[in-house]
């Protein structure tokens, strides 16, 4: 794997599903299966089979084609930052 | 609609020793719904001082088992929050959780198969709940588990899996040993790799949806020889429980 970084311990990353349970806190409904479009190489994975590093402050999510940082995401007393810049965009399917 | 998960107090009605590393907690639910197989839930632990932590465990027992949530937990003996439900924890104790979670890791007959699961370790959990589901519905499709143990007595649901696939000639178990084999063993005695992946699974001409769970090293290798293989990756789901015993 090219471009390790310092919070890249590949023995410690768990799927994006790991924080699933984060996720349907701040979206109100699941998110695994909602696509991320990688803003640095265009790959598209669902938020469920992304990179997820969980022991540092806070998660990053990162793209698992190029292990660029997709989200962040922060949770203070008072509030949760969602960081997505390195995300063209989110698809989500349409609820029924 | 999809209801917001939201914390509950659930008390545990039994704890069962599956082997001498891992326990098995059944707990009763105020709030409970049914989950798909391959789901989590999350157990949070609060300190008297206020400080809360959490960690994901899979669902291992079948929707079909209405009311109720099992969960196998593996002991890690330097860890948070596994040491305090096998040393701590008796019945009648009321845990906090939320669930059923996850959208991605899931398998339910109505998706079909052939059925693929390999496991390293408790990462067996959320397959028998695939497992357990497969048999409740009475389901015939092909499903084969390759299932990586260190040791003979550290293969969780030994016997109950071995009675699923006694009773079920379309259900396969392939098991694994690293570090000791069972006196007279002729199966697999070493990791996963692509050579037993191919042999594994060969009658299903890699059109198998293919489920991999355990420590995240295992999961890699695994996830790894599965593509140069050439298996089409959305086939392919995985989920790493991080470190955890490897
Ligand atoms: C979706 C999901 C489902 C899971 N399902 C199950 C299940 O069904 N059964 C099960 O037993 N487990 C499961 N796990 C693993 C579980 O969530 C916990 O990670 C596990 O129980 C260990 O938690 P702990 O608090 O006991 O240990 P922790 O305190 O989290 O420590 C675990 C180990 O990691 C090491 N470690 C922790 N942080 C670091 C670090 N920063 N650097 C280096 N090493 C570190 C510790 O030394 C220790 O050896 C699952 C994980 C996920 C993500
Ligand atoms: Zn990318």
């Amino acid at each position: 794997m090219e471009r390790i970084e310092a919070d890249m311990n590949t023995a410690l990353m768990v799927d994006g599903n790991a924080v699933a349970g984060e996720l349907q806190r701040i979206f109100g409904r699941d998110m695994t299966m909602a696509v991320a479009r990688c803003a640095g190489c265009a790959n598209e994975a669902e938020m469920g089979a992304l990179m997820a590093f969980t022991r540092g402050p806070g998660v990053v999510l990162r793209c698992p084609a190029c292990q660029a940082a997709i989200a962040r995401i922060v949770e203070t007393p008072s509030a949760i930052y969602l960081e997505a810049r390195g995300a063209t965009y989110l698809r989500l399917a349409a609820q029924s | 609609m999809q209801p917001l998960i939201e914390w509950q107090a659930g008390t545990v009605t039994e704890i069962r020793p599956e082997t001498p590393q891992t326990k098995s907690f059944t707990l009763a639910l105020p709030k409970w719904t049914a989950h798909r197989p391959g789901q989590h839930y999350d157990v949070r632990l609060t300190a008297p001082d206020g400080y809360q932590t959490q960690r994901s465990y899979s669902i291992a027992s079948a929707p079909e088992q209405v009311g109720e949530l099992e969960l196998t937990v593996e002991r890690i003996p330097d860890g948070e929050v596994s040491p305090y439900l096998h040393d701590v924890l008796v019945p009648g104790d009321q845990l906090e959780v939320r669930g059923p979670i996850g959208g991605y890791f899931v398998w339910e007959v109505g998706l079909g198969g052939p059925l693929l699961l390999v496991a390293g370790g408790s990462g067996i959990v959320p397959l028998m709940a695939m497992l357990r589901h497969r048999a409740a519905q009475r389901a015939t499709l092909p499903a084969r588990l390759l299932y990586s143990s260190r040791v003979p007595d550290g293969v969780i649901y030994r016997s109950e899996l071995v009675q699923l696939s006694d009773r079920d000639h379309a259900l396969e178990l392939f098991f694994t040993f690293t570090r000791q084999a069972p006196e007279g063993w002729t199966g697999y005695r070493r990791r996963i790799d692509e050579a037993m992946l191919t042999e594994v699974i060969r009658p299903f001409e890699e059109r198998a949806r293919v489920y991999v769970c355990g420590p995240t090293l295992l999961v890699e290798t695994v996830a790894n020889a599965l593509v140069r293989m050439g298996l089409p990756t959305e086939l392919i789901r995985t989920e790493r429980f991080g470190p955890t015993g490897s």
